[in-house]
Formats: structure tokens, sequence, C-alpha cells
């Protein structure tokens, strides 16, 4: 059982690893447009920072019960970021990924929700798009101002915060930052690898930033800078919303394989 | 000499191979690439990649992406690809009637930039399995 919940967070680590390459090459084009173009005012759809009427807020919900408490501390944390918003005066709109959060919103028809997108085992890169999708042309169309996305960011074995970062506008240099203005690089990624230490499941947390000092500065653009933003920014937008949902595969699993080890423990001490 | 030709997707790498030469299409028109092109970025259009390898040409359909062109070594980032072989023409065909139908329809901002998207990404698909 616990070699089941096991084995979804090595799939979930593999995915994350092969997406590397991918996000590796984006982050090392996303810096050379920047270093191009400082100087220059970006006007990009997906950068156009717009006085905020309507916010989206995309939560990211597992699909088991099994998870206990888990689920239910982000829909609390939906549920305090609508009333927020509410306070503030601003209009709002729910887009629910994963089914314990879209029968919890089903639940409730006074809250708005434009889109239901059902989660699964493990996100693939069509999920992401799902979202993507319906996230870009809310903000293109001016539908909304501005994207949240709240979900589960992972701390350690036993410790998961609810965060929101603020998915659009994105910033030029790619920066995610979370609703208190906290930015991180685009260039920085954090990785975990559930290893054993003393017969004891653990995992371990390391960053690795990108080597920005050895992209080639001879980078030259066929089409002007800005266009080439974006083309670039949309599939940026993709890989941090899988990049997140993968986070997230590998938070639900914990649960699940603490609640075994603690079996299994019972089991021994018997 | 011999240019290596990754196309990549968030999720996984399509295609990893070595290429003679391979055409793309991009706003102003097409572009192609043979070994000791120049290092270059170039933002891609939705539409077909076109691979020479081994004297046939092989076809992919690109949705949204952008090609990196470093030493001999071409990098396309891509949110989703599909090769020609792995295209279903009767799904195909029935996903670029709808997407047709939609785009004369709409109504809307949003809508409206949602069936832009749509349309040419299936059309694209078409095409792909139509050329030889």
């Amino acid at each position: 059982m616990k070699l089941v919940a096991a084995a979804k967070v090595r799939r979930a680590q593999e995915a994350v690893v092969n997406a590397r390459p991918f996000s590796e090459t984006l982050v090392e084009v996303l810096y050379s447009i920047n270093e191009q173009l400082q100087t220059e005012d970006v006007d990009v759809p997906l950068t156009n920072v717009r006085p905020v009427k309507k916010v989206a807020l995309v939560v990211v919900t597992g699909d088991r019960g099994l998870c206990g408490g888990f689920n239910n501390f982000i829909l609390k944390k939906a549920e305090a970021r609508i009333k927020e918003l509410k306070t503030l005066g601003l209009d709002y709109v729910v887009i629910s990924v994963g089914k314990k959060g879209n029968s919890y919103f089903l639940r409730r028809p006074e809250i708005p929700v434009d889109k239901f997108i059902d989660g699964s085992n493990l996100p693939t890169a069509k999920e992401a798009q799902a979202i993507a999708d319906d996230v870009f042309s809310l903000f293109v169309s001016e539908e909304v101002d501005k994207v949240e996305l709240l979900y589960t960011k992972f701390v350690s074995l036993v410790k998961s915060d609810p965060v929101i970062h603020t998915l659009l506008p994105l910033s030029p240099k790619g920066e995610i930052c979370d609703i208190n203005g906290v930015c991180v690089d685009a260039a920085e990624d954090e990785f975990f690898r559930l290893t054993t230490k003393e017969g004891k499941l653990t995992v371990e947390r390391d960053t690795i930033r990108a080597e920005t000092a050895d992209f080639s500065p001879i980078l030259q653009f066929e089409q002007d800078p800005v266009q080439i933003l974006d083309a670039l920014l949309p599939l940026y937008l993709n890989s941090q919303i899988l990049r997140i949902c993968l986070g997230f595969t590998i938070d639900g699993a914990k649960p699940r394989l603490l609640e075994r080890f603690w079996r299994l423990l019972l089991v021994l001490r018997h | 000499m011999i240019l290596n030709l990754f196309v990549l997707t968030p999720s996984r790498i399509v295609w990893d191979s070595e290429v003679k030469e391979i055409i793309l299409s991009i706003t102003s028109g097409q572009i192609g690439a043979l070994p000791n092109h120049a290092p270059i970025v170039i933002a891609v259009d939705i539409g077909i990649l076109r691979m020479h390898l081994n004297d046939q040409w092989l076809t992919m359909a690109l949705m949204d992406s952008f090609a990196r062109i470093g030493k001999n070594e071409i990098i396309i980032l891509v949110n989703d690809a599909e090769k020609n072989s792995d295209i279903d023409p009767q799904e195909a065909h029935q996903s670029l009637e709808i997407a047709e139908a939609a785009l004369r329809k709409v109504e809307g901002k949003r809508k409206t930039i949602k069936a832009n998207l749509a349309f040419p990404q299936s059309r694209t698909r078409v095409e792909t399995i139509n050329v030889i």
C-alpha cells in the first residue's frame, strides 16, 4: 500500500524532471529577451497590468477524500479569499480543478464558477492546457483583470501550506509572485527527493538555480523581441500551471503515505 | 554536418533525432534551417513542422511554439505537438468542422479569442495529414 503511494510520488517526480528541459530552455530565452528589452516598455497581453475589477480564482484540490483535512484547508482558504475580495469591492469567479473542489462548489450555487475541470492521478500537459486556455481567454478578453492560483505548497512530509499565487498578469521576467508581493525568480526551481533515512520515509528539498550567467549573449531574434515574448509567455503559463499541479500531486500522496506508515507502526507494535 | 532536433512539451520530449533540414511556419511565411544555421530565436506560428531525414520528409502539427536554433541544435518548445502518423484523419476533420462552425457563429470577445485559437489548431492537424 505504501508502495502504491510512493510509486505515485516517484511518477510525479519523474514528470517534474521530464518537464525540466522545457522550462530551462524557456527561462534561458526569457532572460535573454529581458536583457535586450531592459529600457523598453513591454506591452504584451499576458503582462498587462490594469486596475483590478474582477479576479479569477483557480482552486486546485485533490481527487480522493482520504486526504483528510488536506482539501478542507484549501477550500477554507478559498472561502477566506472570496470574502476578502468581496470586502475590497471586487468581483470574482472560480475555476475549480479536482473532484473534491468540484463537488464542493456544485453544492454552493451562490459562488460563480466559470469552469469545472476534472483532476486526475497524474496531471498531464493536457489538463494544464485546459486550465491555461480558460485562464488565458478570461484574462486577454479582459473579463477578469487578475488570475490567482490557490494550491498547497509542499513544505515537508508533514507540513503543507495553502498558498495563493498571482498567475496573471505575468511579469515579463517570468517571476512568480504571491499576493503579498513576495516574488520568486523564474530561474529558481525547487524539487524534492523521496528517500529513506534510517528506515523512515523522508523528503529532501533542494533549490536549484539555473545557470543564468552561461546564457549565450549572442542570441539573435528573427522577429521583434516583443513578438517573441508574446509567443513565449503562453508556454510559460502552461509550464507553471503544470509544475504547480505536479507539486500538488506529491502533496496529495503524502497524507496517504503517512497514514499507512502509522498503520504499519501500530501493526508492528502489536 | 548533422542537425539535432528536439521537440519538447511541458511534460515530455516529443521528438529527439538527427535531421538534415527542417521547415517551420512563422508569421511572415516559412523558414528553413540547414546545418550551421546562425544561432537564432524564432516565434513559430500554429502550423506544420517539416523534417527531412533519411530521404523522407516527415510532418508534425505544432501548436503555439517557438524555436531556438543553437550550434547545430534546434529546440522547439511547444504546448502540444502531434506526428502526422498519430493523427486520426476522421477525428481531425470532425474537429475542423466544429471549429469552423464555431468561428462563424461566435459572439463575444472571449469566445472569439477561443475560436480564433481552436480553428488554426484543427486546420493544422488536418493539413499535417494531407501533406505528402
